[in-house]
């Protein structure tokens, strides 16, 4: 997929479409190992203080940097080299004077010289022996050199150093990073400075970007922070400047170095001339040993401060804070009286209505906008004023209300696409996106959080006329709150250990404690939000790219109606209690067994979202829901497999994950319906009735574990609250004809013909477009989920509400089988509607329902009986063939048997056919069928109508049975089976044991 | 006798090879005149058989078209002009892959005599295409019927030969064929049969068949000086055919004691009366549930889930007068037949096709039994296309009440040629024997009377 398909060339103008991508992409260059060349003395020296690696470790954490560097400590010069050449894993190599073998100097002329381009820098920590070294040898072919004086920090200005110095270039350009020229030296003075600035100017920019934005946003914004660009002679320092003078936050200077090749006793106070002359709202700070240059220094515009002053360290700060706008954003008349402060974009943007005239122009004038802004990393928003002139503008009232709507309008722009933390003041109840509490998001929230990123960058909220495509509103309980829950409650062991579903929700739900800064936030949040929640669970294993937790976990919706707050409050705490208590149901615990995971290392966050639908007296629902898949399984020309395939139904999505009747359709083809073509199909196929929340129902008792607020109505009610308009068509049984729409008396079909066939909603474009989209986004095929309401009010865009987006697993390796030349009599069992691929011969064990005594009204019966020998079979680790009637895993005990996933989790490979009297339709819809491709289970659709579909029913009768329960038999046999697909041409055959 | 049917089937054979449905077609109707073959001579100097077995006419022709996406595909079409003896060529097209000209052939012979036993003036046709409507969008499919109607025009008429519906063909296909047929011609005739209400359709379709099998269960007891009146019946299915075949028992005043559906069915001692039926009607046409519903409503019914272990079906194993299976082929066995007989059942009308297995059909023609056929019971579904050609020809729709009349003097007279032919050949109420020669004679002497065409 082409990148640029999706995106609005003018947003990329804009900065806006980039702007995520663009910070990410800063700061490529990264010294992630270090490879540290020193005796085990000198080591000691360093490691005085403690050991080296967790005090930098721990400094990286304090700063909020991500990656903190590895350290490798080799002690001679010839290990070094060994160790950097086969290992090629080093950015950096920092060397002592002393090693074992060589000289530091020898070592670095060696490793130039074997081809090795890893930065060298020499640590030294005496000076005196570094004097002579530098005296007497070429010391060019170190990198830097400096000199240890006990601040193991030194080590990651070392490291920052360089890596600014590697990055400056790329991060200029992209996204206009600033930078901060300073001129140095003294090897000893630059040594102690640079730690001393860099932890400055981090722990600085940590402060400033914290507002309105989440962690990862924050880690990324701090590859955004300024630049140091260390420069020890004149035109070293000039070069840099007028290759990037536009983004020089400022300067920093010592007044006595080298200029053209000489030492120069005042070339600081020529380079703060000419740069001044150039760019005069350059901050210069002019540093100095000697108190006398104060004078010289202030006359050319620049600040002062004494290398020995006993406040050096407060007075740099404050100079920082004040030129390099670290510090709020003082406004003030142009006489220098202050009238009014602001701290952060929000209040920058309150101000703004209230401070002079006069004021604004004498900032406006001056660039303090736009400088302010860019020391917060906020360069877009920088950018787009800093080339706006007083005097474009017809009066300083249109300048203010220009700066407060670009304001405005960016604070907007911002919290799109971003999962912010959650604050009430910020949170939009129609579009944000937000977390409480700390810890993972889990995989849902991972997902819909990344799936509005996408929709936000590239500009696909409204993309389709007449429609709103959005992520529903939502807040995301981090998993710490889940873990403080059970900590505080003391719930872990019980949970861990208890087999009664029932008991564990009611534990839960009796829990006193709940964490208290939550409990605020969820009340803010429900003041914000009336409408009815869909609370689902976001674990930290659900839909992780292998093992799609897919409908193991509970999803709750509640009517958030009561009209005492209180009362909602406790509603949705208890709700979400039960979504913790469904991490410990027996279905989790089965399946988690099965997985490589550990029931402990499971985590739940919460999704709390908006639903989207209406509410028609007390049903609530959207008009249709549904799920789209970017990858068809069965496809039927002229569709692919690459096509994809939608699945959809009127009401809420449970008809569509649950596997019951439902229209299906490749969004490339939206008109070729395979189960409409003809009425009989149409009328035995298409749904019957629906899912809605009834806003009316009383709170669900303690022990109830499953859903009972859904309900199912019948079409006649969909037809009466008019919802059915956009999915039915008509039955006329007199004509035998079904007409599209409901404009004729007849039997309701649900077809989704008004939109498929009369276009009233883009439904296959808006599909094909975002499953295009997450499949490129996420580099593999996904699965959407999402309802669509069309009954809002006249002149308002149609609601499409985009649910879950996961990756869809398919299994990878597709090399050729032969399936075709095993003689008949060998033969078990061949389809050529086969998933999976591969052979598989340890497989000694069936269980197959007995096609004789099979009653389709009986299936529950029969799910039990499987559930039963799947539990015995799975306790003795023997896999198994599963072969029976129907659809594996449907919601409708009618049309096949209703097993969930963890009640025949030791099959390995599932063999589904149709009913004697009725042949149905392949199962590929639901939940069930990630679960089957993710644990590569092999399944046969067995349609014995066609010429490749067979089971050889008579010989599975023969085989006596080792145990029988009900209908359902279990054999077992000496010789493995062999189950053989070629995934190519969905082609199958399962064979006798030899 | 038989060396004239075995020497004639293998004459068939060699003829025709490659269609054994075509064979087994012919040979069962052989076999079943060979009574009348044996009697009067003049059919078979005259070579009737041997004439009928050969089509007037067989019309295979390409139909070319477009997919959605623009590719080319070929398929082909028939149209087997059967048999104009006593009418235009009637018969139905069936668009489905398995359609070949053998299978056509059958369906063509056959419908002669179907066609023959409505006493309507129709003669027999089939045809169709091996396109297969699954999967192809509303477009390909009106395309499809265009072009095939762009060849089948020239060879079809409201007084030459006039298709219908058959598997594949639905209502939506006789619109898109009718339209292209119309425009082609520039005539609004009654070329198609099963056209929309608005455009030429006619009433009672549905209801027809349901209909037909209790107005000839009616006339079968009248031969015995009985009514419907006060009977108790056994139906079985709840399909359309089932459900008219209980709407009109209740009219004539019997008495339904059951109904089914694939899984199970149910007794109601009480009967299904009409507000119970209109439930069963919503459960099974609108909501499209289980019958098993019906129990849930009205309490004092009884729901038995189907049990396929069992050797019998328990439907068939109530006290009652009549029954009307109305289901599935092969529902009665001759375990229910043996059932039915020892319940009193002496009425059997068979609403679906087949019903009754072999063995079944020979116990209630033994037991002497008023038994009627799907041949003869259900030929109501075809006779209203007679009616909707009727219609159409005076330009002049009739009402529910004037077709549904109509539908009953067809019964009446099928019922009438049923009986008279049984009689004249030996076997008086063996309504099997009727039927199958009924049929055939009405053909057989008008071939006769119109010399060798």
């Amino acid at each position: 997929m082409a990148e640029k398909q999706y995106f609005d060339p003018l947003w990329i103008e804009h900065g806006y479409g980039t702007r995520f991508q663009g910070f990410q992409n800063l700061m490529r260059r990264r010294i992630r190992d270090v490879l540290l060349v020193s005796s085990l003395y000198d080591l000691y020296l360093f490691e005085e203080d403690g050991r080296l690696y967790e005090l930098i470790r721990n400094e990286y954490q304090g700063l909020h940097l991500s990656h903190s560097p590895e350290l490798t400590r080799v002690s001679s010069g010839e290990e070094a080299i060994a160790l950097a050449k086969e290992e090629k894993r080093f950015d950096l190599i920092i060397t002592t004077l002393h090693i074992e073998d060589m000289t530091a100097l020898k070592l670095a002329r060696l490793t130039r010289s074997s081809g090795l381009n890893i930065p060298i820098v020499l640590l030294a920590y005496d000076n005196k022996e570094l004097k002579d070294l530098i005296t007497y040898h070429d010391t060019s072919v170190f990198d830097k050199i400096f000199i240890w004086q006990g601040d193991f920090r030194l080590i990651i200005g070392i490291i920052k150093h360089l890596e600014d110095k590697m990055n400056v270039e790329h991060d200029t350009m992209i996204a206009g990073v600033q930078s901060i020229i300073v001129i140095e030296d003294n090897i000893r003075y630059y040594s102690s400075f640079l730690p001393i600035l860099y932890t400055e100017i981090l722990n600085q920019s940590q402060r400033l970007i914290s507002e309105g934005v989440n962690m990862t946003h924050r880690y990324l914004r701090m590859r955004a922070r300024p630049k140091i660009l260390l420069c020890t002679t004149y035109e070293e320092a000039w070069q840099y400047f007028e290759r990037y003078e536009e983004y020089i936050l400022g300067v920093i200077s010592d007044i006595d170095f080298v200029r053209e090749g000489q030492p120069d006793p005042r070339a600081g106070l020529t380079f703060a001339r000419e740069v001044k002359a150039r760019q005069s709202d350059i901050p210069i700070l002019l540093q100095s040993t000697n108190a006398e240059l104060e004078q010289m220094a202030r006359s050319r515009g620049a600040s002062f401060l004494l290398k020995e002053s006993p406040t050096y360290l407060l007075e740099l700060r404050q100079f920082m804070t004040q030129y390099f706008s670290f510090g709020d954003f003082v406004f003030r008349t142009p006489d220098g009286r202050e009238v009014a402060r602001a701290t952060d974009l929000r209040s920058l943007e309150r101000q703004l209505h209230f401070v002079p005239e006069e004021s604004i122009r004498y900032h406006a004038e001056r660039n303090h906008f736009s400088n302010w802004l860019k020391a917060r990393t906020e360069f877009w928003l920088a950018h787009k004023l800093r080339p706006r002139k007083v005097s474009d503008y017809p009066s300083l009232a249109a300048l203010r209300e220009d700066l407060i709507s670009s304001l405005r309008e960016y604070r907007k722009l911002q919290q799109r696409g971003l999962i912010t933390d959650f604050s009430k003041e910020s949170f939009d109840p129609h579009t944000s996106f937000a977390r409480i509490g700390g810890g993972s998001l889990g995989g849902k929230a991972r997902g819909l959080g990344f799936v509005n990123i996408l929709i936000n960058n590239y500009n696909v909220r409204n993309k389709f006329a007449g429609v709103e495509i959005h992520v529903p509103p939502a807040v995301v309980l981090g998993t710490d709150v889940f873990d403080q829950f059970l900590e505080e409650n003391n719930l872990r062991t019980f949970a861990l250990s208890s087999t009664d579903d029932a008991e564990i929700t009611r534990r839960f739900l009796q829990a006193r404690s709940f964490p208290e800064g939550v409990l605020g936030d969820l009340a803010a949040f429900l003041d914000l939000i009336r409408e009815p929640l869909a609370v689902r669970s976001s674990s930290l294993l659900e839909d992780s790219q292998y093992h799609p937790f897919a409908g193991v976990y509970e999803t709750y919706m509640i009517p958030n109606n009561n009209p005492d707050p209180f009362q909602r409050l406790s509603e949705l705490v208890s709700t979400v209690k039960r979504v913790y208590a469904s991490a410990f149901y027996q279905s989790a615990k089965d399946y988690i067994k099965v997985t490589s995971y550990r029931l402990e290392e499971e985590k739940m966050a919460v999704i709390i979202q908006k639903m989207v639908g209406t509410p028609h007296g007390d049903r609530f629902y959207p008009d249709f829901s549904g799920v789209a898949k970017s990858y068809n399984f069965y496809p039927i020309a002229p569709q692919k497999q690459h096509d994809g395939i939608v699945l959809a139904a009127l009401g809420l999505g449970k008809m569509v994950v649950d596997g019951g009747e439902t229209v299906r359709f490749c969004p490339k083809y939206p008109t070729h319906l395979l189960q409409l073509f003809s009425p009989a199909e149409a009328l035995a196929n298409t749904q019957r009735d629906f899912f809605a929340l009834d806003l009316s129902s009383q709170p669900i008792p303690f022990t109830e574990t499953t859903d009972l607020l859904l309900k199912r109505y019948s079409l006649a009610d969909a037809e009466a609250d008019g919802t059915l308009q956009y999915v039915a068509s008509t039955y006329v049984l007199e004509d035998d004809v079904l007409r599209d729409g409901i404009s004729r008396g007849g039997v309701r079909v649900v077809t989704f013909a008004p939109i498929l066939r009369n276009k009233i909603f883009p439904l296959p474009q808006i599909l094909e477009l975002l499953v295009d989209m997450g499949s490129w986004g996420m580099g593999t095929p996904v699965e959407i989920e999402f309802a669509v309401s069309m009954s809002v009010p006249e002149g308002q865009p149609k609601e499409f509400g985009l649910l879950q987006m996961r990756p869809l697993v398919l299994s990878r390796e597709m090399e050729e089988l032969n399936v075709d030349d095993e003689p008949r009599e060998k033969i078990l069992c061949a389809s050529s509607q086969v998933l999976g691929h591969g052979i598989m011969k340890d497989i000694f064990d069936i269980v197959c329902v007995d096609p004789e005594r099979f009653d389709r009204a009986k299936t529950r019966d029969v799910a039990m009986s499987v559930m039963k020998l799947n539990a015995t079979l799975v306790a003795k680790g023997r896999p198994y063939l599963l072969i029976g009637f129907g659809r594996w895993g449907t919601l409708d005990p009618w049309l096949g048997i209703p097993v969930k996933w963890d009640q025949i989790s030791g099959a390995r490979a599932i063999v589904e056919t149709g009913f004697k009297d009725q042949e149905v339709a392949p199962s590929q819809g639901s939940h069930f069928f990630q679960n089957i491709t993710s644990f590569m289970v092999s399944y046969f659709t067995v349609n014995t109508k066609l010429p490749d579909g067979y089971i050889d029913w008579e010989w599975l009768q023969s085989q006596p049975a080792t145990e029988e329960l009900g209908v359902v038999r279990h054999l077992q046999f000496e010789k493995p089976l062999t189950v053989k697909i070629n995934g190519h041409r969905n082609k199958g055959i399962i064979l006798k044991p030899e | 006798m038989s060396s004239y049917v075995n020497s004639f089937m293998a004459h068939l054979k060699e003829r025709n090879p490659h269609e054994p449905e075509f064979h087994q077609a012919v040979q069962e109707v052989v076999e079943s005149l060979a009574v009348v073959l044996e009697r009067y001579p003049e059919y078979r100097s005259n070579k009737i058989l041997e004439r009928m077995v050969e089509p007037e006419r067989v019309i295979m022709f390409r139909v070319p078209w477009m997919d959605d996406q623009g590719e080319i595909h070929v398929n082909r079409g028939y149209r087997i002009e059967m048999n104009s003896a006593i009418g235009p060529y009637k018969g139905g097209l069936r668009f489905h892959p398995s359609v070949n000209l053998g299978i056509l052939k059958f369906l063509a012979f056959e419908q002669v005599y179907k066609n023959s036993l409505t006493t309507l003036p129709m003669g027999g046709g089939k045809g169709g295409s091996d396109f297969d409507p699954k999967g192809k969008s509303d477009n390909e499919v009106m395309r499809f019927c265009q072009s095939f109607m762009t060849e089948l025009f020239r060879h079809i008429g409201p007084d030459t030969d006039v298709p219908a519906g058959d598997i594949g063909v639905g209502g939506r296909e006789i619109g898109y064929l009718f339209g292209q047929y119309k425009r082609l011609r520039n005539e609004f005739t009654g070329v198609l049969t099963g056209k929309g209400l608005n455009w030429g359709g006619s009433l009672i379709r549905p209801e027809a068949t349901g209909y037909g099998a209790v107005y000839f269960a009616a006339e079968m007891l009248a031969t015995r000086r009985e009514t419907l009146e006060g009977k108790i019946c056994l139906v079985s299915g709840s399909g359309n055919v089932a459900q008219y075949t209980v709407e009109k028992i209740l009219q004539l005043g019997g008495k339904v004691v059951t109904m089914s559906d694939s899984n199970g069915y149910i007794y109601d001692e009480e009967g299904i009366d009409r507000k119970k039926l209109d439930f069963v009607m919503e459960l099974k046409n609108v909501k499209r549930t289980r019958i098993k519903e019906y129990v849930e409503k009205y309490r004092n019914a009884v729901y038995t889930p189907l049990d396929s272990k069992m050797d019998s079906n328990p439907l068939w194993n109530h006290k009652a007068h009549c029954a009307f299976p109305c289901a599935t082929q092969n529902e009665i066995n001759a375990k229910d037949a043996q059932n039915l007989l020892r319940n009193g059942v002496y009425v059997v009308s068979e609403g679906a096709n087949m019903p009754t297995t072999l063995e079944g059909v020979k116990l209630f023609l033994d037991a002497k039994i008023l038994y009627a056929p799907g041949k003869a019971a259900n030929a109501g579904g075809v006779a209203t296309s007679g009616l909707e050609m009727a219609q159409n020809s005076m330009r002049l729709p009739w009402t529910r009440e004037e077709v549904d009349q109509r539908l009953r003097m067809i019964m009446k007279n099928i019922h009438k040629t049923c009986v008279d032919v049984a009689e004249r050949f030996g076997t008086p109420g063996n309504y099997v024997n009727g039927a199958n020669i009924g049929g055939f004679l009405k053909v057989a002497d008008a071939m006769m009377d119109q010399g060798l065409v």
